[in-house]
C-alpha cells in the first residue's frame, strides 16, 4: 500500500531524517515511534506532499484522494459548523451541499455527535472536536489512514474510548493505517508492526518489530497479552534507552 | 432587573445629573453661557436646525462623503491588501507607502485634495477614502499573511486546491479582520468627511462647524457635535449588528 525507500528530509540544515525505509501492507496497522524531534511527523508530511523530501521515493498504491490525514491538532475551520466541517472534504470532491450535509450527519451519528451538527468548534469539548476531525477524515472513506499523534491532547479516559472506537472501525473496514506516536504502549496495543526511529539528527529506522497480539483487539486487553511486556522492553532498548524497570532493578 | 439593565439605568441617571447640573450652573450664573450655553439652549438650536430645510442639505453632503469614502476605502483596501499578499512585487512597492501613510496623520492631505479636486464632494470623499483604505489594507494584508497554516494544510490534505483555500480559509479569515476593523473605519470615514468640509467647502456639517466657530456660536457648535455623534453612533450600531451576524462563530 505504501512503500518508502531512502527517504531523506532536511529543513535547510543537516537532514533530520536520513535513508528511511518503511513498508505498510494493505490492511496493516503500522506505527512509527521515536523521540520528539526525530522527524516522525515529517514522514507523514512527505507522504501527503505537504513537504518535498531531499531524496528518496514514496510509492502509494492508492491515489492521493484515498489517503486520509488526521493531524495532531484538530484544525477545524472555526467559522464553519460541525456539519460543514465534516462535509468539507466531500464538497471539495464535488458532492452537492445537501448530499454532503446528509452524509456528514450520518458520520456525526456514527461518532456519537448526534445533535451537534449546528455547533461551532468553539462550543465543543476537546474530545468532541477530535471526533469531528475524525469524522471529517473518515467521511472521505480513505483506504490509507495517516495519523499524527491524534489523541495526544486528550485526557486518559476519553483517549481510551476514542482509540477503542477507532480500532474497531479500522478492524471492521480493514483500513490500512500508519500511526506516528511517541507512546510505546499505544503503538503496541494498536499495531501489527512498529518501526523505531533513532534519536537526534539524521534519524533513521532503527528496527522493525512485529506485534504478535491476535486480532480483533481491545485497547486495554492488549496490554495484558503475554507478548506485550517483552515487546515493550525491546522497544525501549531499540530507542537507545534503558528500560526504567531495568535500571531500577540494577540499582537495587 | 438584570445587571445590564441596572447599569443602563445608572448611566442614564449620571447623564441626567450632569446635564441638570450644567443647566443649573449656567442659569445660576456660575458658567458663562457665551462659552458654555446650557443644554436647553443647545436643544433649542438643535430643534430649530432640524426644523429648517437647510440642515438636510448639509447632512446629506456629509453622509454622502462619509459613505462614499467608506465604501471606496473598503474596496480599495481589500483589493490592494489582496494584491500585496498574493504578489510579492506589489507588496514590495506598496508596503513602504502604506507604512508611511499609516504613520502620518492622514488628514494633513486635506489641503492637497482641495487643490487637486476642488472644494466639492470629491475632495471629502478622497480624504475619507484614504483614511479608511490604509486601515483596511493592513487588516487584509496581515489577515492573509497571518492566516492559520494548519487550516491551510487541513484543506490541502482534504484535496482542496487554490479555489477551495480562498473560499474556505482566506475569505472567512479576511472577513473576520475587516469586520473587526469596521467600526474604526466608520469613525475614520466621518473624520475624513467632516475635516475635509472644515478645510474648504460650501456645505456639510464640517462647513457648518467652521461657520459656527468663526461666529463664536458655541450653542450651534455643540448642537452640530450632537448631530454628528448621533449619526456616528447609528452607523456604529449598524456595524456592530453586521459584526455579530458575520462573526457569529466567534461569539457563541
Amino acid at each position: 500500500m505504501l512503500r518508502i525507500r531512502g527517504l531523506t528530509i532536511a529543513y535547510g540544515g543537516p537532514p533530520v531524517l536520513e535513508n528511511v525505509d518503511l513498508d505498510v501492507a494493505e490492511g496493516e496497522f503500522v506505527s512509527l515511534i521515536g523521540a520528539s524531534g526525530s522527524g516522525k511527523t515529517s514522514v507523514l508530511r512527505a507522504v501527503t506532499t505537504l513537504l518535498y523530501p531531499l531524496g528518496g521515493t514514496i510509492d502509494l498504491a492508492v491515489p492521493p484522494t484515498e489517503v486520509g490525514f488526521l493531524f495532531q491538532e484538530d484544525a477545524l475551520l472555526p467559522w464553519r459548523t460541525t456539519r460543514e466541517n465534516v462535509s468539507l472534504g466531500l464538497r471539495i470532491r464535488g458532492m452537492a451541499r445537501p448530499a454532503a450535509a446528509r452524509t456528514a450527519d450520518e458520520w456525526l451519528a456514527l461518532l456519537k455527535l448526534d445533535g451537534l451538527g449546528d455547533r461551532y468548534p468553539r462550543q465543543l469539548s476537546g474530545g468532541q472536536r477530535k471526533r469531528v476531525a475524525l469524522a471529517q477524515v473518515l467521511a472521505l472513506e480513505p483506504r490509507l489512514l495517516l495519523m499524527d499523534e491524534p489523541f495526544a491532547s486528550l485526557d486518559a479516559i476519553v483517549r481510551v474510548r476514542i482509540t477503542e472506537e477507532l480500532l474497531g472501525w479500522v478492524e471492521r473496514k480493514r483500513l490500512t493505517v500508519l500511526l506516528v506516536t511517541h507512546d510505546l504502549e499505544e503503538a503496541i496495543s494498536l499495531s501489527d508492526a512498529v518501526y523505531v526511529l533513532s534519536r537526534g539528527q539524521r534519524s533513521t529506522v532503527q528496527a522493525r518489530r512485529a506485534v504478535p497480539i491476535p486480532r480483533p483487539r481491545h485497547v486495554l486487553d492488549s496490554r495484558s497479552d503475554a507478548a506485550f511486556g517483552p515487546l515493550l522492553q525491546q522497544l525501549w532498548q531499540d530507542l537507545g534507552e534503558e528500560s526504567p524497570t531495568q535500571s531500577a532493578k540494577d540499582e537495587r | 432587573m438584570t445587571h445590564g439593565a441596572r447599569r443602563t439605568v445608572r448611566r442614564g441617571l449620571a447623564l441626567i445629573v450632569l446635564l441638570g447640573g450644567w443647566e443649573w450652573a449656567s442659569r445660576a450664573g456660575w458658567m458663562n453661557p457665551f462659552y458654555a450655553p446650557p443644554p436647553s439652549a443647545v436643544a433649542a438650536v438643535l430643534v430649530s436646525l432640524v426644523g429648517t430645510d437647510e440642515i438636510w442639505m448639509h447632512l446629506e453632503a456629509t453622509l454622502a462623503a462619509a459613505s462614499a469614502g467608506l465604501l471606496g476605502g473598503l474596496a480599495l483596501g481589500i483589493v490592494l491588501g489582496f494584491a500585496a499578499a498574493l504578489l510579492p512585487v506589489v507588496a514590495e512597492l506598496l508596503e513602504p507607502l502604506m507604512i508611511l501613510l499609516n504613520a502620518i496623520p492622514r488628514v494633513i492631505l486635506a489641503p492637497l485634495f482641495v487643490i487637486w479636486l476642488g472644494i466639492g464632494l470629491a475632495s471629502k470623499v478622497a480624504l475619507a477614502l484614504i483614511l479608511v483604505a490604509v486601515l483596511i489594507f493592513f487588516a487584509v494584508y496581515s489577515g492573509i499573511k497571518e492566516v492559520d497554516r494548519r487550516l491551510v494544510e487541513r484543506v490541502q490534505t482534504l484535496g482542496g486546491g487554490r479555489r477551495a483555500l480562498v473560499r474556505e480559509v482566506y475569505i472567512p479569515s479576511i472577513t473576520a479582520w475587516v469586520i473587526g476593523n469596521l467600526k474604526i473605519a466608520v469613525g475614520f470615514a466621518f473624520t475624513g468627511a467632516v475635516v475635509g468640509e472644515f478645510v474648504a467647502s460650501s456645505r456639510g456639517l464640517g462647513y457648518l462647524l467652521q461657520f459656527a466657530q468663526s461666529t463664536y456660536n458655541a450653542a450651534l457648535t455643540l448642537a452640530l457635535i450632537a448631530i454628528i455623534m448621533a449619526f456616528a453612533l447609528a452607523l456604529f450600531a449598524l456595524a456592530e449588528r453586521l459584526e455579530r451576524r458575520l462573526l457569529r462563530w466567534r461569539q457563541v
